[in-house]
Protein backbone atom coordinates (compact mmCIF):
# COMPACT_ATOMS: atom_id res chain seq x y z
CA UNK A 1 0.00 0.00 0.00
CA UNK A 2 1.30 3.34 -1.01
CA UNK A 3 -0.02 6.45 1.13
CA UNK A 4 1.05 9.55 -1.56
CA UNK A 5 0.66 12.46 -0.47
CA UNK A 6 -0.54 14.89 -3.49
CA UNK A 7 2.01 17.73 -3.26
CA UNK A 8 0.87 21.54 -3.05
CA UNK A 9 2.36 21.88 -6.59
CA UNK A 10 2.78 20.01 -9.69
CA UNK A 11 6.23 18.62 -9.90
CA UNK A 12 6.50 19.87 -13.14
CA UNK A 13 5.59 23.71 -11.67
CA UNK A 14 8.32 22.87 -8.78
CA UNK A 15 11.00 22.41 -11.35
CA UNK A 16 10.92 24.88 -13.74
CA UNK A 17 11.08 27.10 -11.26
CA UNK A 18 14.23 26.01 -9.85
CA UNK A 19 15.34 25.52 -13.40
CA UNK A 20 14.73 29.55 -13.73
CA UNK A 21 15.82 30.63 -10.52
CA UNK A 22 19.07 28.41 -11.49
CA UNK A 23 19.17 29.69 -14.98
CA UNK A 24 19.23 33.61 -13.27
CA UNK A 25 21.88 32.72 -10.83
CA UNK A 26 24.86 33.75 -13.40
CA UNK A 27 23.77 36.73 -14.34
CA UNK A 28 23.02 37.52 -10.67
CA UNK A 29 26.42 36.75 -10.20
CA UNK A 30 27.75 38.82 -12.79
CA UNK A 31 25.64 41.37 -11.55
CA UNK A 32 27.20 41.22 -8.18
CA UNK A 33 30.30 41.30 -9.99
CA UNK A 34 29.71 44.46 -11.64
CA UNK A 35 28.55 46.32 -8.41
CA UNK A 36 31.42 44.99 -6.02
CA UNK A 37 33.98 45.81 -8.73
CA UNK A 38 33.60 49.69 -8.88
CA UNK A 39 32.56 50.03 -4.96
CA UNK A 40 35.72 47.76 -3.60
CA UNK A 41 37.75 50.08 -6.16
CA UNK A 42 37.16 53.40 -4.70
CA UNK A 43 37.12 51.62 -1.09
CA UNK A 44 40.93 50.45 -2.23
CA UNK A 45 41.54 53.87 -3.20
CA UNK A 46 40.55 55.70 -0.21
CA UNK A 47 42.20 52.90 1.89
CA UNK A 48 45.33 52.62 -0.09
CA UNK A 49 45.95 54.66 -2.51
CA UNK A 50 45.58 55.10 -6.11
CA UNK A 51 48.26 52.47 -7.18
CA UNK A 52 46.51 49.96 -5.17
CA UNK A 53 42.79 51.05 -6.53
CA UNK A 54 44.69 50.99 -9.69
CA UNK A 55 45.59 47.30 -9.63
CA UNK A 56 43.06 45.57 -8.10
CA UNK A 57 40.48 47.64 -11.12
CA UNK A 58 42.90 45.59 -13.07
CA UNK A 59 42.29 42.36 -11.30
CA UNK A 60 38.71 43.34 -11.17
CA UNK A 61 38.79 43.68 -15.18
CA UNK A 62 40.56 40.36 -15.83
CA UNK A 63 38.46 38.35 -13.36
CA UNK A 64 35.07 39.66 -14.96
CA UNK A 65 36.87 38.39 -18.51
CA UNK A 66 38.07 35.57 -17.35
CA UNK A 67 34.86 34.21 -15.87
CA UNK A 68 32.78 35.96 -19.08
CA UNK A 69 35.25 33.62 -21.43
CA UNK A 70 35.07 30.74 -18.90
CA UNK A 71 31.26 31.31 -19.41
CA UNK A 72 31.11 31.31 -22.99
CA UNK A 73 33.43 27.91 -22.98
CA UNK A 74 31.03 26.38 -21.16
CA UNK A 75 28.24 26.93 -23.27
CA UNK A 76 30.57 25.55 -26.32
CA UNK A 77 31.05 22.48 -24.43
CA UNK A 78 27.50 22.15 -23.94
CA UNK A 79 26.05 23.16 -27.31
CA UNK A 80 28.76 20.59 -28.61
CA UNK A 81 27.69 17.57 -26.06
CA UNK A 82 23.84 18.16 -26.06
CA UNK A 83 24.42 18.84 -30.02
CA UNK A 84 22.79 22.19 -29.79
CA UNK A 85 23.01 25.67 -30.87
CA UNK A 86 25.36 26.59 -33.52
CA UNK A 87 28.14 24.20 -33.69
CA UNK A 88 31.78 25.42 -32.72
CA UNK A 89 34.67 23.49 -33.45
CA UNK A 90 36.60 21.80 -30.81
CA UNK A 91 39.66 23.87 -31.58
CA UNK A 92 38.05 26.79 -30.69
CA UNK A 93 36.79 25.79 -27.50
CA UNK A 94 40.17 24.59 -26.22
CA UNK A 95 41.51 27.77 -27.34
CA UNK A 96 39.46 29.60 -25.38
CA UNK A 97 39.97 28.04 -22.40
CA UNK A 98 43.59 28.28 -22.61
CA UNK A 99 43.56 32.24 -23.79
CA UNK A 100 42.57 32.91 -20.37
CA UNK A 101 45.47 31.87 -19.07
CA UNK A 102 47.44 33.61 -21.62
CA UNK A 103 46.05 36.98 -20.64
CA UNK A 104 46.31 36.69 -16.94
CA UNK A 105 49.61 35.68 -16.86
CA UNK A 106 50.42 38.88 -19.73
CA UNK A 107 48.21 41.08 -17.26
CA UNK A 108 50.25 39.50 -14.24
CA UNK A 109 53.98 40.01 -15.60
CA UNK A 110 53.14 43.65 -17.74
CA UNK A 111 52.14 45.09 -13.52
CA UNK A 112 54.30 43.01 -12.17
CA UNK A 113 57.27 44.68 -14.51
CA UNK A 114 55.61 48.30 -14.55
CA UNK A 115 53.97 48.98 -11.01
CA UNK A 116 54.91 46.19 -8.70
CA UNK A 117 53.41 48.28 -5.93
CA UNK A 118 50.09 47.97 -7.46
CA UNK A 119 50.16 43.73 -7.80
CA UNK A 120 48.52 42.86 -4.05
CA UNK A 121 45.51 45.07 -5.57
CA UNK A 122 45.81 43.07 -8.72
CA UNK A 123 46.04 39.76 -6.78
CA UNK A 124 43.07 41.35 -4.50
CA UNK A 125 41.24 42.17 -7.86
CA UNK A 126 41.46 38.50 -8.78
CA UNK A 127 39.22 37.13 -6.42
CA UNK A 128 35.87 39.22 -7.01
CA UNK A 129 34.26 36.32 -8.86
CA UNK A 130 34.92 34.72 -5.57
CA UNK A 131 33.30 37.35 -3.92
CA UNK A 132 30.31 37.87 -6.22
CA UNK A 133 29.60 34.11 -5.53
CA UNK A 134 29.68 34.39 -1.81
CA UNK A 135 26.90 37.24 -2.38
CA UNK A 136 25.03 34.42 -4.51
CA UNK A 137 24.99 32.30 -1.95
CA UNK A 138 23.88 35.08 0.53
CA UNK A 139 21.15 35.95 -1.47
CA UNK A 140 20.04 32.22 -2.34
CA UNK A 141 20.04 31.59 1.38
CA UNK A 142 18.00 34.68 2.37
CA UNK A 143 15.19 33.30 -0.84
CA UNK A 144 14.96 29.60 0.64
CA UNK A 145 14.01 31.41 3.80
CA UNK A 146 11.76 33.60 2.01
CA UNK A 147 10.14 30.86 0.14
CA UNK A 148 9.83 28.20 3.58
CA UNK A 149 8.17 31.23 5.37
CA UNK A 150 5.63 32.20 2.89
CA UNK A 151 5.33 28.02 2.65
CA UNK A 152 4.50 27.33 6.09
CA UNK A 153 1.82 30.19 6.02
CA UNK B 1 52.12 5.47 -22.17
CA UNK B 2 54.57 3.99 -19.75
CA UNK B 3 58.15 5.01 -21.37
CA UNK B 4 56.42 8.59 -21.48
CA UNK B 5 55.38 9.00 -17.87
CA UNK B 6 59.13 7.54 -17.26
CA UNK B 7 60.48 10.21 -19.65
CA UNK B 8 58.53 12.94 -17.71
CA UNK B 9 59.83 11.41 -14.45
CA UNK B 10 63.67 11.57 -15.10
CA UNK B 11 63.07 15.20 -16.84
CA UNK B 12 61.23 16.31 -13.70
CA UNK B 13 64.07 15.09 -11.64
CA UNK B 14 66.91 16.44 -14.21
CA UNK B 15 65.08 19.96 -13.64
CA UNK B 16 65.67 19.64 -9.59
CA UNK B 17 69.02 18.32 -9.88
CA UNK B 18 70.45 21.33 -12.35
CA UNK B 19 69.86 24.06 -9.54
CA UNK B 20 70.73 21.84 -6.29
CA UNK B 21 74.24 21.15 -7.77
CA UNK B 22 74.56 25.15 -9.12
CA UNK B 23 74.50 26.32 -5.58
CA UNK B 24 77.78 25.95 -3.99
CA UNK B 25 78.23 26.42 -0.25
CA UNK B 26 75.14 26.14 2.39
CA UNK B 27 71.60 26.64 1.31
CA UNK B 28 70.19 29.62 2.59
CA UNK B 29 66.69 30.66 4.07
CA UNK B 30 65.19 32.51 1.10
CA UNK B 31 66.24 29.28 -1.62
CA UNK B 32 64.38 27.26 0.54
CA UNK B 33 61.57 29.26 0.80
CA UNK B 34 61.56 29.44 -2.94
CA UNK B 35 61.84 25.90 -3.28
CA UNK B 36 59.04 25.52 -1.03
CA UNK B 37 56.70 28.22 -3.06
CA UNK B 38 57.52 26.50 -6.33
CA UNK B 39 56.81 23.10 -5.01
CA UNK B 40 53.29 23.95 -3.48
CA UNK B 41 52.84 26.08 -6.70
CA UNK B 42 53.19 23.24 -8.22
CA UNK B 43 51.47 20.67 -6.25
CA UNK B 44 47.96 23.48 -6.32
CA UNK B 45 47.86 23.64 -9.76
CA UNK B 46 48.55 20.06 -10.34
CA UNK B 47 45.63 19.39 -7.77
CA UNK B 48 43.23 21.95 -9.54
CA UNK B 49 44.28 20.82 -13.19
CA UNK B 50 42.66 17.01 -12.11
CA UNK B 51 39.69 18.98 -10.10
CA UNK B 52 38.75 20.98 -12.97
CA UNK B 53 39.25 17.84 -15.59
CA UNK B 54 37.24 15.46 -13.65
CA UNK B 55 34.33 18.56 -13.07
CA UNK B 56 34.52 19.11 -16.72
CA UNK B 57 34.41 15.04 -17.35
CA UNK B 58 31.95 14.11 -15.25
CA UNK B 59 29.78 17.41 -16.14
CA UNK B 60 29.88 16.17 -19.71
CA UNK B 61 28.97 12.74 -19.22
CA UNK B 62 25.89 14.39 -17.16
CA UNK B 63 24.87 16.53 -19.97
CA UNK B 64 24.91 13.49 -22.57
CA UNK B 65 22.99 11.51 -20.12
CA UNK B 66 20.22 13.68 -19.49
CA UNK B 67 20.47 17.03 -21.81
CA UNK B 68 17.04 18.31 -20.02
CA UNK B 69 19.67 19.22 -16.87
CA UNK B 70 21.51 21.46 -18.44
CA UNK B 71 20.87 24.48 -16.79
CA UNK B 72 21.18 23.31 -13.47
CA UNK B 73 24.66 21.27 -14.89
CA UNK B 74 26.17 24.11 -16.66
CA UNK B 75 25.38 26.64 -13.57
CA UNK B 76 27.21 23.82 -11.09
CA UNK B 77 29.96 23.29 -13.87
CA UNK B 78 31.15 27.36 -13.99
CA UNK B 79 30.87 27.29 -10.05
CA UNK B 80 32.83 24.86 -9.31
CA UNK B 81 35.26 25.82 -11.87
CA UNK B 82 35.62 29.14 -10.68
CA UNK B 83 35.84 27.88 -6.81
CA UNK B 84 38.21 25.54 -8.21
CA UNK B 85 40.63 28.20 -9.94
CA UNK B 86 40.38 30.44 -7.16
CA UNK B 87 42.13 27.95 -4.90
CA UNK B 88 45.30 28.05 -7.25
CA UNK B 89 45.04 31.81 -7.35
CA UNK B 90 44.89 31.62 -3.26
CA UNK B 91 47.66 29.88 -3.34
CA UNK B 92 49.49 32.04 -5.96
CA UNK B 93 48.84 35.31 -3.68
CA UNK B 94 49.85 33.34 -0.41
CA UNK B 95 53.74 32.48 -2.32
CA UNK B 96 53.81 36.34 -3.60
CA UNK B 97 53.19 37.56 0.18
CA UNK B 98 55.40 34.99 1.75
CA UNK B 99 58.14 35.45 -1.02
CA UNK B 100 57.87 38.69 -1.57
Amino acid sequence: MTDHQPSPNPPGVEHSADERFCAAALPRIRNFMLILGPVLCVAAWVTFGLRSALGFLLGCVIAYLNFQWLKSGVSGLADRVTNTGKPQSSKGIVARFLLRYVLLGVAAYAILTSFPASLRGLFAGLFLPVGAIVCEAFYELYAAFRRDGSGQD
Amino acid sequence: MRQLSRLFMILSALCFAMPAFAQGGGTSEASWIAITAGFSMAIASAVCGLAQGKAVAAATESLARNPAARPGIQFALILGLVLIESLALYTLAIIFLKVK
